[in-house]
């Protein structure tokens, strides 16, 4: 573990926050005003690599720990580290395909949805980007030993969860409905539904992997050496919201809006 | 050194002996488009570099199984050779040079063999599950490929349902059908004889014999060919009856329906359909087992929705389901007209 | 027998079925419930969304009641689950979740054997109908569903058996005592049996009649036994994805201490390479058979022209896998040959780093080319000439593979009992396999070969040369290693020689019968092609291979109780695992060994590969 003063890395999460949300606000204004997607690949990709590094700590993969005991727990934490990681790797190649599905059929041209659809979408992208923060708050609380304050940030984190849920199927699904796209209405329909859907998916086993892990923190079963289950369900988490990063763009902004 | 020469010479001779040989026994079917010379010039390439590197792997291999094979009672290990830097990177290199030049001539070969010609005559080719139909620029519809030797062709083909694919072995030519977008194939034959389309791309149950028949002819042949079809179409287009016909030849029924009572395998035979009794095995709304008769209103709904009423022992979603909106009311009256005439 | 079917397996097949009614009559139920039509009339009874939602519920089930998630689900409560998990003695172990690399091995191999006899068996009975022109014994929809099976069961059947050898043998080779995560191993072997039974269930719906690769909108109208060939195929996906994953962190972590990058036997590069493609590129085809699975119960129109949906789109999808899944195939394959070849030869593997390198080459290469097999879909034609080159560019890091394996024989002192023949076997099929690859790649000469039998004959080449006969190789070889015993060589070596002809006969006469105009995926052929002969001579060469498997099996069921003794170093091999008597330990080695010389120095008096430390430091 790093052994970095608490209120560093508090601040440093704040700051990261902060970045990431002025970047979701310059990317809804280039969206409006110059509707780039070159640009908005570019701010998209800007936000992954701060998440990567400051949220998932990606760096902890490179960790030179040769030396020690195979059957240490540290050395066994590498080798979870480099599991899950293959796995998001692996996972990624879904969204991918997607990904690409999405501008194969509809080219670089906006999904014919309703206005309305951008306010509740920036608003949940909001409530996914504060949950990454509290998800970070609660991850440092641990490793700092603050049962407190980790018990705090993952219910938070879960509860902002369900909100994002909640927000894509009870409003964002209807209100598309309405506006005529439906799963088979036509190709644009299937590619909105088949990526919210999945990213939804990804969204809720993520939340049931915080509950168990709340569960257990509540327990007692974690100590600031020893929690790999909170680290692992922290990166998978801020991975989904990777996801998303590039969904919410693909999905809403390119095309110039009004 | 011994060792390599003997093998070095043998490797030439398996090569020029394989290469005679595969070109002896003719791989290829005959020549009978302009497209198939380059697209078999690249071929014999290949050939000779396929014959050569088998020759050349081969040759060594079996060589160094018989001459440097273990004697009885020898214990001892083989020279302890590790690699060789300068080897290694020969054989990286050169082979990639030759697969560049391959790929350079592979690219100008396919810029030969897809080359446009204004003057092409243009021939629309529709597949459907499981036949093909050409419609002339003359305006009408057949089920056999008419061609003019040496005059360029470019057929414009879709489908109307699943993908197949466009191939007549002797002009070498492939090229996939879609449904809703159109692809194009060119040809120019170039040898006067019969020869058969078949359909490549996998379509379901019929697709073995989704063929039809491709005749390549002279100016003569081919003319009086056109005049008797368009003469023909003018008279059938007459009555319900000829209409009929020729909307059944148009929209592909009868690759799955037959008309002489033959069995089909896919679909229903329509001789003495009319007014007879069918059995069915279920539908949308009838229950397995009832037998209805094949009165007018019957054979409407049955080219309409399919999936009304399914005859005992076929499948429903074979039929396609769009003819209810493809065909107009009195096309569809015209076809009933007409297999109502199939005693 | 009663500890037969009270194994995992059985009791894995019985809560599968079971898992199925209840997903089945969960989602007729919410049909009830929404006013809509609860069952069909017709065949099935069930609707589709109905079976579907059922088979997914079964396979869970399946893996479930095997016990292969239990552990998780005790972590999940916060309870404590020992380390390491001791199998019985007796041969139950195999047929019950075990964490034990060397079981989930041969569970997998055993896996694998038994579905390429199944595939083999369709095989035989298409091969039957088409030994004549004209239809003899079965429908085209029946001869469709046999050789689309045939296809996928084969295809699965080598996924499996890569699996087998890759889990077998990369502990072994690299000192581990274990995989990086030996619970995911025992998951990722336990979803395949469920995997098998969906796509063998087919059968009973219908089928499926779009060949292995499932194209829409064909597929969209296919018999219900479709969406079990999806459903399927998706769930042994997973086998492979998880597989390869666990392998990479394998490789990565727990590798002998002096186990430097290009001091590992050559097989384990083969396995990472193949590892890197089966854990990203497999997610792709279960994503486009999903999205076929979703336009069909839900009239989503991704690859639906009139809801401006693109065909194309699923081709390019599923190749983007389907490519790179055929190196997945080989390559631990050409890893075999690399690793034996020196053995028998009695020399260094030439060229080690090349070979080496060749294998993250093809397989990197080969994420790059996948459009080879659409150049006549009607994609953009501009498309055609950069998937051409890149197809083409394959060819040179494999044949790096072929000249370093003939200048390894080159001088050597070579010996060539059984495993070494299917070595040199495979090493020629697979040549003639490859080099009938190049005229596909270049475009032109495509548009004559695409869908004919020249197509069919290079990829069983490949395939065959590629795996099988490596396959067989490995069995031969590392068969003392798992039982203590030999297999006949006798029996081998007939095995071999009847095999060998018979193939090359069947596959030359199908590049023949291709380029002269037979197409692929017919139940029937002109009689006018000339092609009767043909076709019947190869039907006999079927038999005659199956007949030679048929020997195989024997002397390998044989050989496990009646094999000749054999616990010592068999073949004289310098392969860490050949340093312990066979059969191998449970935890591999007692003590963990240190490497201080190169693997594959034959004929250097003196040197060694690795060295084990003292007793007194021994691990765990
Ligand atoms: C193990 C499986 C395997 C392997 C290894 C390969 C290897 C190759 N394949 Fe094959 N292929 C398949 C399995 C495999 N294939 C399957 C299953 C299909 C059909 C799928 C379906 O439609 O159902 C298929 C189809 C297929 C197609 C599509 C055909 C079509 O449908 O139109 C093409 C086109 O380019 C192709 C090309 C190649 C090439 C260039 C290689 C190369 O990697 C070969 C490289 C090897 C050599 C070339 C030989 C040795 C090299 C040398 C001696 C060096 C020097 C060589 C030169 C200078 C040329 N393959
Ligand atoms: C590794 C893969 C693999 C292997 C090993 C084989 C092995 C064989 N294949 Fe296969 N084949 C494919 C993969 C493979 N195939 C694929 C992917 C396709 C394409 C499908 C498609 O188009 O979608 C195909 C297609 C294909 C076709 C083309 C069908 C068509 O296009 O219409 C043909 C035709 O001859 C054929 C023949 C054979 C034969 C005779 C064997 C023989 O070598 C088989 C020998 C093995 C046996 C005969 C088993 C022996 C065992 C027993 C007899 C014991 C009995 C066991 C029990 C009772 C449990 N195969
Ligand atoms: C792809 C195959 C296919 C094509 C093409 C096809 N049909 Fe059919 N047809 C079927 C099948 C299968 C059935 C029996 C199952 C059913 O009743 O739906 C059938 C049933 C029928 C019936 C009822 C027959 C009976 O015996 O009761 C009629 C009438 C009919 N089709 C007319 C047509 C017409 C007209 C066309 C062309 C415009 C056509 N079909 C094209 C497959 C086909
Ligand atoms: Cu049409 Cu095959
Ligand atoms: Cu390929």
């Amino acid at each position: 573990m790093e052994h970095t003063n608490k209120s560093d890395v508090l601040r440093q999460g704040v700051i990261v926050f902060i970045f990431l949300a002025v970047l979701t606000a310059l990317e809804f204004f280039v969206a409006v005003e110059i509707g780039s997607t070159v640009l908005l690949a570019m701010i998209a990709f800007v936000k992954v690599g701060l998440v990567f590094y400051y949220y998932m700590h990606i760096y902890r993969l490179n960790v030179q720990d040769e030396d020690l005991d195979r059957h240490s727990y540290q050395y066994k934490l590498g080798t979870s580290r480099i599991g899950l990681w293959l796995f998001l790797l692996s996972d990624a190649f879904i969204f991918g395909g997607l990904f690409v599905s999405r501008f194969n059929l509809l080219g670089l041209g906006p999904l014919p949805l309703s206005s309305d659809s951008q306010f509740t979408a920036l608003t949940i992208t909001s409530v996914l980007l504060l949950s990454s923060f509290f998800m970070n708050r609660a991850e440092v609380s641990m490793e700092h030993g603050d049962r407190k304050g980790f018990i705090f940030g993952i219910s938070l984190t879960i509860l902002l969860g369900l909100v994002f849920l909640a927000g894509v199927i009870t409003v964002e699904w209807p209100s598309a409905i309405n506006a005529g796209v439906t799963p088979s209405s036509n190709a644009a329909g299937a590619v909105f539904f088949i990526m919210t859907g999945m990213h939804a998916f990804h969204v809720l086993t993520g939340v049931i992997f915080l509950s168990i892990v709340l569960r257990n923190g509540l327990r007692g079963l974690y100590s600031p050496e020893k929690h790999w289950a909170v680290e692992s369900a922290t990166t998978y988490w801020h991975f989904v919201d990777v996801v998303w990063l590039f969904f919410y763009p693909a999905l809403y902004l390119i095309g110039k809006l009004i | 050194m011994r060792h390599y020469v003997i093998a070095g010479v043998l490797v030439i001779v398996l090569a020029v002996a394989t290469y005679a040989g595969l070109m002896a026994i003719h791989l290829m079917p005959v020549e009978a488009s302009a497209q198939s010379i380059p697209i078999d010039h690249l071929w014999n390439i290949e050939i000779a570099i396929i014959s050569f590197l088998f020759a050349l792997i081969m040759v060594p291999l079996i060589y160094s199984l018989i001459v440097f094979r273990r004697r009885k009672g020898d214990t001892s290990d083989g020279e302890h050779i590790e690699g060789n830097n300068t080897l290694e990177i020969t054989w990286t290199v050169i082979p990639l040079i030759v697969v560049l030049i391959l790929a350079y001539i592979g690219t100008y070969t396919l810029g030969d063999v897809l080359a446009v010609d204004p003057n092409a005559l243009e021939i629309n080719v529709t597949a459907r599950q499981w036949a093909w139909s050409f419609t002339y620029p003359e305006g009408f519809t057949a089920k056999e490929l008419h061609l003019l030797v040496n005059q360029p062709v470019v057929l414009d083909m879709q489908s109307v349902d699943v993908i197949h694919s466009f191939w007549v072995p002797q002009f070498r030519i492939k090229q996939d059908v879609l449904p809703g977008r159109i692809t194009t194939e060119r040809i120019t034959p170039i040898l006067i004889g019969n020869y058969t389309v078949t359909c490549a791309q996998l379509c379901g149950t019929g697709h073995t014999y989704m063929t039809a028949p491709v005749i390549v002819s002279t100016q003569a042949d081919y003319d009086t060919w056109i005049q008797a079809q368009v003469a023909a179409a003018t008279v059938a287009a007459q009555t319900p009856i000829g209409r009929g016909q020729q909307l059944v030849a148009q929209n592909g029924c009868a690759s799955c329906h037959s008309i002489d009572g033959s069995s089909t395998g896919i679909a229903p035979t329509w001789k003495g359909l009319y007014q007879s009794q069918v059995k069915l095995s279920g539908g949308t709304n009838v229950a397995p087992g009832t037998v209805v008769i094949a009165n007018e209103a019957y054979l409407i709904e049955s080219i309409v929705n399919p999936s009304a009423k399914i005859v005992n022992g076929f499948q429903d979603n074979v039929m396609p389901k769009s003819f209810g909106t493809t065909l107009t009311q009195s096309q569809i009256s015209d076809i009933v007209a007409y297999i109502e005439t199939l005693k | 027998m009663k500890k037969f079917f009270t194994s995992a397996l059985m009791r894995g097949l019985f809560w599968q079925l079971i898992g199925w009614i209840v997903g089945a009559l969960f989602v007729t139920g919410v049909r009830v419930l929404m006013g809509l039509n609860p069952f069909v009339t017709g065949q099935y009874f069930f609707t589709e969304p109905a079976w579907v939602f059922g088979g997914l519920v079964g396979a869970i089930s399946y893996v479930a009641s095997t016990g292969a998630m239990t552990d998780w689900f005790k972590w999940a409560k916060g309870e404590e689950v020992p380390e390491h998990r001791e199998d019985p003695p007796g041969w139950e172990k195999y047929l019950n979740v075990s964490l034990d690399h060397k079981v989930i091995g041969v569970q997998y191999t055993v896996t694998a054997l038994f579905l390429l006899c199944v595939g083999g068996l369709f095989a035989l009975i298409f091969r039957t109908e088409l030994a004549h022109s004209g239809l003899q014994f079965l429908t085209l929809q029946e001869y469709n569903t046999f050789m689309s099976l045939h296809g996928i069961v084969m295809i699965v059947g080598i996924l499996l058996g890569v699996a087998g050898l890759m889990n077998y043998l990369v502990p072994m080779l690299i000192g581990a005592q274990d995989m990086a995560f030996p619970r995911l191993n025992a998951f990722s072997y336990w979803v395949a049996p469920p995997a098998a039974v969906l796509l063998l269930s087919t059968l009973l719906f219908g089928g499926f009649d779009t060949g292995w690769t499932g194209y829409p909108p064909l597929s969209e109208r296919a018999p219900l036994g479709m969406q079990m060939f999806f459903l399927g195929v998706a769930v042994a996906g997973w086998a492979s994805i998880l597989g390869g994953l666990n392998l990479l962190a394998s490789v990565l972590r727990m590798r002998a201490k002096g186990m430097t990058p290009f001091r590992m036997p050559i097989f384990v590069w083969a396995a990472i390479a193949t590892s890197l493609i089966s854990t990203t590129a497999t997610q792709l085809i279960g994503l486009s058979f999903q999205m076929v699975m979703f336009q069909r119960l839900f009239g989503m129109g991704f690859f639906d022209s009139e809801k401006g949906g693109n065909p194309i789109l699923f081709q390019h999808l599923f190749w983007f896998y389907s490519h790179p899944a055929v190196y997945v195939f080989v390559l631990p394959g050409l890893g075999i040959i690399s690793e034996l070849m020196p053995v028998f030869a009695r020399k260094p593997l030439f060229g080690y780093r090349f070979v080496a390198m060749s294998s993250l080459g093809i397989a990197l290469v080969g994420f790059l080319v996948w459009a080879h097999h659409m150049f006549v879909s009607g994609m953009n034609p501009y498309l055609r000439i950069p998937f051409m080159f890149s197809t083409l560019l394959v060819a040179v890091p494999t044949g790096v593979k072929f000249f370093s394996w003939v200048s390894t024989l080159w001088k050597g002192k070579i010996e060539a009992p059984t495993p070494m023949l299917f070595v040199i076997g495979g090493v020629v099929v697979f040549l003639l396999g490859g080099l009938s690859g190049p005229p596909n790649a270049t475009v032109a000469t495509d548009l004559h070969l695409q869908n004919t039998y020249w197509i069919v004959g290079h990829f069983h080449d490949t395939m065959f040369g590629g795996y099988i006969f490596p396959f067989f190789a490995a069995i031969y070889y590392w068969f003392p290693k798992v039982t203590g015993r030999r297999m006949n060589e006798a029996l081998g070596k007939i095995h071999f020689w009847l095999m060998m002809p018979s193939f090359l006969t069947l596959t030359l006469l199908m590049m023949r019968v291709g380029l002269l105009g037979m197409r692929r995926r017919v139940a029937d052929y002109d009689p006018a092609l000339g092609f009767d002969n043909y076709h019947l001579i190869m039907t006999i060469a079927a038999y005659l291979i199956a007949i030679s498997i048929l020997i195989f099996l024997y002397n390998l069921i044989v050989s496990v109780t009646h094999g000749e003794v054999a616990t010592g170093n068999v073949w004289n091999s310098r392969s860490p695992e050949w340093q312990v008597p066979s059969p191998m330990p449970v935890h591999n080695y007692d003590q963990p060994f240190e490497v201080i010389g190169e693997p594959y120095d034959y004929g250097l008096p003196g040197s060694v590969y690795i060295k084990f430390e003292d007793k007194k430091s021994k691990g765990h």
